[in-house]
């Protein structure tokens, strides 16, 4: 039996039994087991990191030229903020060119908050290098 | 009657569309234009007017995605100056 890599020969048996294993198991591995393990990791990477809410409300202060010492918590809303609808589309698209994404058309009209923002961003950030990998 | 939906949508088609262009000075006009564009006419309550205005973000729309084909096959070989960041 040939591996397709060269594993280091102190870990080749475990390994080997690794892949004998998990082909063997093959069939009885259900389309209910991959899911749960899907939803797993969606709840894992649910909330947004501190950095990215802070890169968030900075844009969001110069696109709506707040003073650089408005306090902005990751639950304010764009609306609170003073920003219409033409103001807030001026945020994503300035999101969209900082972090280098593509947001949907229905995932931008959902956008109200900092942290809505920052879990978008991080998902499809995410999302990104899987895309290109493949 | 236009709703708010549709040209919230063509806002963010032209944003995207003028984004693509390579050059500078034409890529930052069309951001700006646009954005002035929608928020002049922010405020307008007669019916006929936004239709006009929408039907008129429509042309421009096609004009720009249009034009981007034509400056692509162009690409400027220099980066603009106003596009480095400060040393």
């Amino acid at each position: 039996s040939k591996l397709p890599y060269n594993p280091p020969p102190r870990i080749y048996h475990a390994t080997l039994k690794r892949v004998l294993r998990k082909a063997s198991s093959f069939q009885s591995i259900s389309f209910g087991r991959f899911q749960s393990s899907k939803r797993i990791r969606l709840q894992i990477s649910c909330a947004a990191k501190p950095e990215t809410v802070q890169k968030v409300s900075d844009i969001v202060k110069e696109q709506l030229a707040l003073s650089a010492d408005t306090a902005l918590t990751a639950e304010s809303k764009f609306s609170a903020l003073g920003a219409d609808s033409l103001d807030t589309v001026e945020i994503v698209m300035a999101l969209e060119e900082k972090f280098d994404i593509s947001v949907e058309e229905t995932e931008a009209q959902n956008i109200t908050t900092i942290q809505e923002a920052a879990d978008l961003i991080e998902d499809l950030v995410q999302k990104k290098p899987t895309a290109q990998a493949s | 009657m236009v709703d708010k939906g549709p040209v919230i949508s063509l806002c963010r088609s032209l944003l995207r569309a003028g984004h693509q262009y390579p050059d500078y000075n034409i890529r930052e006009y069309a951001k700006r234009r646009t954005l002035e564009g929608f928020r002049m006419n922010k405020n307008l309550t007669d019916h006929s007017k936004v239709e006009e205005a929408y039907a008129e973000g429509k042309k421009q729309l096609e004009v720009v995605e249009r034009v981007v084909k034509v400056y692509l096959a162009y690409p400027p070989r220099t980066k603009n100056i106003m596009e480095l960041k400060l040393q």
